[in-house]
């Protein structure tokens, strides 16, 4: 077997991290080579997490032992579909964010944090890769750190108060959440003396009955932990504010990847970590499923109320990520593989929906709902592709959006619970009554009301949102290729 | 019936549903970027894709009087789920009804929409609809079906509020939320039907053979997603406001033809997705049969109450899907051949008595009906029109109102329940009371009133018919018109041959 891609994982996540560090010494010394630097990173990183998909797919999974030091005493990178899942996802949506962001950034930020702006941005990404890939706790735990301090930096860099006040409580509550990743961690280090992935999994039911308490502590630990750092509700109370707060492509890579790659952690955790039959006796993933279901119903409920648009999406924000937990949370093979489906899916709208949202702050500076009448007139590529995001949001068959919800339905009607349908119904229903309205009034009546002064939008801003677009009408006709790697992936994993 | 890629070889006509679906679908952009070129080309070619695909439909036409299915899948999209299409005798009879009312609509809207405002968007939007519509009926399983369905709702918003007055906006933003829960009530039954059976097609037979709660929830969920279409009570109140703020050649084809959409759904339902034995046996058939007398009733009377022309119609539409509703739930041949006929009768009326009322609101500006008085005299071809298609609402022989309620009622007579006929009696006579007046003060009444308003506005737009509206207007009309006493004066016309032969089909368990 041709292993030559082996150490690819490793690379993507150093040389990430080195172009980070470069970043500030770049943009100090050679201005002009900043933007391209962190341009050619991404693709690289698109590139190769395609190569390992491929790879992956045709070779299978493998595992990698850093510096050739085999687990348990080593770090071991474990290299599967969901890896590789997760990796091309945030890959992707990430580079179409920063090609996007250089436009968008240079009107809104001040220009010497520029440079290290896309510092923060690397590490960001390369914290997701790292956690994507890892098959160590306590290396995801740092992985973990990392990202929330980079997407703290990332959300305070405007330096406006509002800005400051949002990333304090970010960081206040993030970190919160690292201690509880840390102590479930720690508890089950010091059953097991393990913190592999796989090896906790085999001596996990050997010790389970003897350490009860640290089990059930480590359960809930874990749920807080990555509760709160992916936003499910009732611990989401950081995240309208901050995705407000950041400049558009990080809000469109905060709400469409940064709470993915915790759920992601989260999935990683609880079905591959801890045995199955955990969950017959303490009902974590019950509780999760009813947060779950409160975070759709809640998030979509608020989301209406927002007059603002970057709130409105955070809001629909927390109702997705309900989506993702709720998929998790069944643990039925269909069930498992809508949540996966709407991580990459709701990537792809959100950040859609949000780099749009930056198209119309850019070029006419409006921010509240209410004064969107009429733009579709004046922006029709822009509103036509955030009304493609609309209706996958409401689940409109022919859109994405479809079906992962088509998906996640059917896992719910497997394990008979037909309950869980009306949820997700009703809250497309909800979609609808917060997204439609300004998708009609973009387009329609604007007979009479008052001409907007609409700024130049610049072409690489239109194409990388049309390019989304593009995306959410594809996967929404030819999911199949799609929906039978995830097939494989949640077959590996249960 | 044939499956794969050998019948593509052998019968041609296995084309001819891609042809006519994507055909319409292609031309909107063709026709919304020629449209930025010149009016006339845009017009023509929206009339020449309308008629083109009416040829189409209606060259299927030997062969599926032969009893001749074709069913095929074109992709998957999911597993066991994918795009299929399926010509038989049911699809058949929507589409050439549906196809021929839509290019009569489009035709009449070349003079029509001359001083109206967004052309540029109503005819791509017009053409892309009919394709949308026909997908519905060329579907070979639900999930396509719902798929075209939720496709054609939606881009009909666009009809609906063509007006952008602050009440077209109200009553679209009504259409739009009903057409969404109606849809999410679709896909709720679609995938339960999906985990019971482990298929959606139509041509696995009957899909669910045994009554259980999901498979009833599943049952009033495909109620509530195509009854809200269908206009049936509690669902309608989008209805009488949706059609008639439209313009009057989109209120023909919503009210005519978008409507029978919902009742070709249900048809589906109660024959390939659940069968007579079950919907009988749990006795689910009973609560449709209620919902559609209600129906029937609350449309007919709440139509007399009302005295602007469109709602009026709209209200009436409520009443007449109220009869198909109950044709398709009293399980006897007679009465589906009755119910299949009255989609035709139904379509044909209520498309000639918009269109007519448009003349009239075109011509003179006047839609109240107290206004109406002596209109006949000065367009006797619209109020002709008019008469004929009001008369065939009540029921009154040889048109072909009364032939689609005789054969119901022999319908409901050979199920034993004579009280349909009392309830279809009823309504005649309401139908009598709220159209009688308008006919009679259009001819009769009025001699002192001179309608001098408006008159002079559109004199240049084409050949003036005595205060008649223009030719391209008037023909359409007189046509349908026409349609409604002809296939009503022979009881072997070739509308009740083909519902014949569809109830048949339906009977013999559809395959």
């Amino acid at each position: 077997m041709n292993l030559n891609y082996e150490h690819l994982p490793v690379i993507i996540v150093a040389l990430l991290l080195l172009a980070a560090f470069l970043e500030p010494i770049v943009y100090r010394h050679k201005k002009s080579w900043a933007a391209p630097l962190v341009i050619a990173s991404m693709a690289f990183f698109a590139l190769s997490s395609l190569y390992l998909m491929a790879a992956v797919n045709y070779h299978g999974p493998f595992n990698y032992y850093l510096g050739g030091w085999a687990p348990p005493f080593g770090i071991e990178l474990e290299i599967d579909y969901l890896a590789v899942f997760l990796l091309l996802t945030f890959s992707v949506i990430g580079l179409i964010a920063i090609v996007y962001g250089l436009q968008d950034l240079k009107h809104g930020l001040k220009d010497e944090v520029l440079g290290w702006y896309f510092t923060l941005y690397l590490l960001l990404m390369a914290s997701m890769a790292g956690i994507s890939v890892t098959n160590d706790l306590f290396n995801m735990y740092v992985f973990v750190e990392i990202s929330a301090i980079s997407a703290c930096a990332i959300i305070s860099i405007k330096e406006s108060r509002e800005c400051i006040e949002a990333s304090l409580k970010y960081l206040i509550l993030s970190t919160l959440g690292s201690g509880c990743i840390l102590l479930a961690t720690a508890m089950l280090y010091m059953i097991t003396g393990h913190l592999n992935i796989g090896y906790l999994n085999d001596v996990l039911p050997r010790v389970m009955s003897h350490y009860p308490n640290n089990i059930l502590i480590s359960l809930g630990f874990f749920v807080v932990g990555y509760g709160v750092k992916a936003a499910l509700f009732p611990l989401h109370v950081w995240l309208p504010d901050a995705h407000t707060a950041a400049p558009s492509p990080s809000s469109a890579v905060l709400s469409g990847l940064v709470i993915k790659v915790y759920a992601a952690a989260f999935l990683k955790v609880f079905l591959k970590a801890y045995p199955r039959e955990i969950f017959l006796e303490i009902p974590v993933m019950e509780i999760v499923l009813f947060l779950s279901v409160l975070a759709i119903l809640y998030g979509s409920i608020v989301a209406m109320v927002q007059e603002d648009i970057k709130k409105m999406l955070a809001y629909s924000s927390i109702a997705q990520i309900g989506y993702v937990f709720l998929g998790f949370s069944l643990m039925g093979q269909r069930a498992v593989a809508g949540g996966l489906l709407h991580i990459f899916n709701h990537a792809m709208m959100k950040s859609m929906l949000f780099l749009a949202a930056g198209i119309i702050i850019y070029s006419t500076g409006i921010r509240r709902i209410r004064d969107m009448k009429g733009l579709g007139v004046k922006l029709p590529l822009t509103m036509g592709a955030f009304t493609i995001g609309a209706l996958s949001m409401v689940g409109i068959p022919g859109t994405n959006g479809f079906i992962s919800k088509w998906q996640l339905a059917l896992g719910a009607l497997d394990l008979g619970r037909p309950i869980i349908v009306v949820v997700i119904l009703l809250s497309s229903l909800l979609n609808c009554l917060y997204y439609m309205p300004i998708v009609i009034n973009a387009f329609f009546g604007v007979k009479g009301e008052p001409e907007l002064e609409i700024g130049k939008v610049p072409g690489v801003m239109l194409y990388s949102i049309l390019f989304l677009g593009f995306g959410i009408i594809f996967f929404g006709i030819y999911p199949a290729p799609l929906l039978a790697f995830l097939q494989k992936t949640v077959t590996a994993i249960l | 019936m044939w499956e794969g890629d050998e019948l593509l070889g052998m019968y041609w006509q296995a084309i001819i549903p891609l042809w006519v679906v994507l055909f319409p679908i292609f031309m909107t952009p063709a026709i919304f970027i020629l449209s930025k070129r010149s009016e006339k080309l845009r017009d023509g070619l929206s009339v020449l894709t309308a008629v083109i695909t009416f040829f189409s439909v209606a060259s299927l036409y030997p062969f599926v009087m032969e009893g001749k299915t074709i069913e095929y899948t074109l992709f998957q999209i999911l597993p066991e789920l994918g795009v299929t299409v399926r010509i038989d005798i049911l699809s058949f009879c929507l589409a050439i009804l549906s196809s021929f009312v839509w290019m009569m609509a489009t035709i009449y809207s070349l003079d029509y929409m001359k001083p109206e405002h967004g052309k540029n968007r109503y005819y791509p939007v017009l053409i892309f609809t009919l394709g949308a519509t026909l997908g519905i009926f060329f579907a070979g399983d639900f999930f396509t079906l719902y798929v075209f369905f939720e496709l054609m709702s939606l881009v009909s918003y666009v009809l609906v509020i063509h007006e952008e007055t602050p009440t077209a906006l109200k009553a679209g933003y009504k259409y739009l939320i009903m057409t969404i829960i109606g849809g999410l009530a679709l896909f709720f039954a679609i995938i339960a039907t999906f985990e019971l059976a482990g298929s959606v097609s139509l041509s696995k037979g009957v899909l669910v053979s045994k009554p259980s709660t999901l498979a009833f929830f599943a049952f009033v969920c495909y109620l509530i997603g195509f009854g809200m279409k269908a206009g049936m009570f509690p669902l309608h109140v989008w209805l009488p406001e949706a059609h008639p703020v439209a313009p009057s050649p989109a209120s023909a084809l919503l009210s005519g033809i978008m409507l029978k959409t919902g009742a070709y759904g249900m048809l589906r339902v109660l024959f390939y997705v659940f069968n007579i034995e079950v919907v009988q046996s749990a006795r689910w058939d009973l609560l449709v049969a209620v919902l559609a007398v209600i129906t029937i009733l609350l449309g007919s009377a709440v139509a007399l109450t009302q005295f602007d022309l469109k709602r009026r119609l709209a209200y009436s539409s409520i009443g007449q899907m109220g009869y198909v509703l109950l044709g398709m739930i009293l399980f006897t041949e007679q009465g589906l051949v009755g119910d299949i006929f009255h989609i035709f009768s139904h379509a044909f009326m209520k498309s000639t008595l918009f269109l007519a009322a448009g003349a009239i609101i075109w011509k003179t500006g006047l839609r109240n009906i107290n206004d109406l008085a002596g209109i006949g005299r000065k367009m006797p071809f619209t109020m002709g029109a008019f008469t004929i298609a009001a008369l065939a609402m009540i029921g009154i022989p040889p048109l072909n109102g009364f032939l689609s309620k005789w054969t119901l009622s022999l319908g409901a007579l050979e199920a034993g329940l004579p009280i349909y006929v009392v309830i279809l009696l009823i309504s005649s006579l309401l139908n009598g009371l709220y159209y009688l007046p308008i006919i009679i003060a259009a001819f009769f009444g009025g001699e002192e009133q001179e309608h001098a308003h408006g008159e002079a506005q559109h004199v240049e737009a084409g050949i003036n018919l005595r205060g008649e509206a223009t030719a391209k207007m008037v023909i359409p009309m007189v046509i349908l018109g026409l349609g409604c006493f002809f296939l009503g004066l022979f009881p072997s016309n070739i509308a009740y041959e083909l519902s014949l032969k569809a109830a048949v089909f339906l009977f013999r368990g559809g395959m």
